[in-house]
């Protein structure tokens, strides 16, 4: 009990900290119109690549998969921006369609890579999300570039931040989220028996390749939803899981619930601190996930491959 | 009925068969242990017996039932299968480790019931690990581990028990003690099959015995009668008075 106190103090003060934090001070219009719906879209999408992290963690096995190193996050914004080119409006479901196909396409197409180097290895799924993220990235450079395109917030929204979260797309980016997390928490005991792989899930009575096809939906759709508020925000699907386990273990009965806070806490405090470290500038909350969340990776790895030895 | 019934199974992975016609059955009671060179098919026929690989032609049968219509949540009711190692990169306690044991018995999204608790702890006694239950299933001995796994297999509370070289990479106390465990659960009605690398671990209470020879030949039978030096030497390619055969 007193561990998902220390989460939830995690969590209001990251709040605190993202409506306080800023050149204007106190003034209670701007706490008011402008931080509180950019802290409420911190939370959505904190919470959201925190269960897609907890979700693919456990599904595939793999303490190094996430959202943005599987590709996901690039296939989410790849098509999004192709959205925005194509002139869809962002509050439409055809657009929220749109990237949560590409999201899964991506997701599907390193899970399919990475096995056809043979048995599923960490490191093969890792290269396989690599290659097929730098060549979405690429995709989206190009097309940026062949449209001529100028605007300041179709770069900042493929760096990742959080900057003008429109009312629809917030709530349907939340509801979406709440969805996906509701859906798989209640299969969280399937999640649990995928963590001992897929042979040992099913002598447990698990069918893998049916519980790794719907937690690939609901961890794309939740990343989907997160990239269509937030842009590509790398390493909170990455770092949340590992911290969270720390405090609740490792069964999905708790790691998915404390996942969706502590990403929530996580995304918002570093949002917040991106707006105060070179105040009036903003650093992108994308930046700041990146440069704590690099090294983290880096740790990982480290400790993965100390672990083999 | 026979816990496991398995009727002209046949399988291979390229053009030469490698289980080939195989029939044989198990009774409640009966702890079998196959026996039999690298690559002839132990730990393939295991997992055909779960349904985990599928058999070209050929039936296996638990209590009755056809394995190949069987969906995973049945069949993890009526078998349990110990694979001969299960890595997991997260620290699941072991008491936790024992209760994913029940994923078939529970629905899946409710937490566990005290029945679901009771058998894990039944299986943590009866494997003599309860005083592990909270320690962490990756700061185990190898010995602690496969036990862990085993009392995971018993907390499945099925007739039919399959292990995968539970003994291999243990010390001589830890062997003798899974093999006392398991002649003790064939005694209170389970079936059990073991693959097993050394045929003199055979003599620690196993009644029945099945070689299997490279492409697919194979003997069943009164373990008495199969575990000799002769039937061995024969299956293993060695010279009757080789001193590595019992």
């Amino acid at each position: 009990m007193g561990k998902i106190s220390l989460l939830l103090g995690a969590l209001a003060a990251a709040c605190l900290f993202s409506l306080a934090a800023g050149p204007a001070g106190l003034a209670p219009d701007i706490i008011w119109n402008l931080r509180l719906p950019r802290t409420l879209a911190a939370l959505a999408v904190g919470a959201g690549l925190g269960l897609a992290g907890a979700m693919f963690q456990g599904v595939l096995k793999n303490p190094l998969a996430d959202p943005y190193i599987l590709g996901t996050s690039a296939g989410a914004t790849a098509a999004a921006v192709l959205c925005f080119l194509a002139g869809v409006e962002r509050s439409s479901p055809v657009f929220f369609l749109a990237v949560f196909a590409g999201a899964f396409g991506a997701t599907f197409l390193s899970y399919w890579l990475a096995r056809l180097a043979g048995r599923l290895s960490d490191a093969a799924l890792v290269l396989a999300g690599v290659a097929v993220s730098a060549f979405l990235s690429a995709l989206v450079m190009l097309a940026l570039t062949a449209a001529r395109e100028r605007s300041f917030s179709l770069f900042y929204f493929v760096l990742g931040g959080l900057y003008s979260a429109e009312p629809g797309v917030l709530a349907a980016s939340a509801l979406i989220i709440a969805v996906c997390g509701g859906l798989a928490l209640a299969r969280w005991r399937a999640l649990d028996a995928m963590a001992l792989g897929a042979e040992g899930a099913y002598h447990l009575g698990v069918r893998p390749e049916r519980e790794r096809a719907l937690f690939f939906v609901f961890a794309s759709a939740a990343t989907s939803a997160a990239v269509a508020l937030g842009g590509t925000i790398g390493f909170v699907g990455l770092m949340t899981p590992h911290i969270v386990r720390l405090l609740t273990g490792p069964s999905a009965r708790t790691l998915l619930p404390a996942a969706a806070l502590g990403g929530a806490a996580l995304l918002t405090a570093a949002d917040a601190a991106g707006r105060t470290l070179f105040s009036p500038a903003e650093i992108p909350a994308g930046v700041v996930m990146a440069l704590a969340g690099a090294p983290f990776f880096m740790w990982l790895l480290w400790r993965s491959a100390r672990g083999r030895a | 009925m026979p816990a496991l019934k398995v009727s002209g199974l046949t399988f291979s992975y390229g053009a030469a068969p490698l289980i080939d016609g195989l029939s044989f059955e198990l009774r409640p009671g009966d702890f079998m242990c196959v026996l039999g060179p690298n690559g002839c098919g132990k730990s393939t026929l295991l997992r055909l017996l779960t349904g985990w690989q599928h058999a070209a032609s050929g039936s296996v049968r638990l209590g009755g039932e056809e394995v190949a219509a069987m969906q995973p949540a049945r069949l993890a009711r009526l078998a349990a299968y110990v694979a001969s190692e299960t890595a997991t990169p997260y620290d699941f306690s072991v008491r936790d480790t024992v209760l994913l044991g029940r994923t078939a018995r529970a629905g899946l999204w409710r937490g566990y019931s005290a029945a679901d608790g009771e058998a894990a702890d039944l299986a943590l006694r009866e494997t003599g690990i309860a005083g592990l239950a909270g320690r962490s299933i990756n700061t185990l001995s190898t010995g602690e581990r496969q036990l862990a796994f085993i009392a995971q297999a018993l907390a499945q509370e099925a007739r039919l028990l399959l292990l995968d070289e539970p003994t291999s990479h243990l010390d001589l106390k830890y062997k003798a003690e899974i093999m006392g465990l398991l002649a003790r659960l064939a005694g209170r009605g389970l079936a059990v099959a073991a693959v097993l690398h050394e045929p003199g671990l055979a003599r620690l209470g196993c009644n029945k015995a099945l070689l299997l020879r490279r492409a697919g030949g194979y003997a069943f039978g009164p373990a008495s009668e199969l575990v000799t030096a002769a039937a061995l030497a024969t299956v293993y390619g060695l010279p009757s008075d080789s001193p590595l055969l019992p």
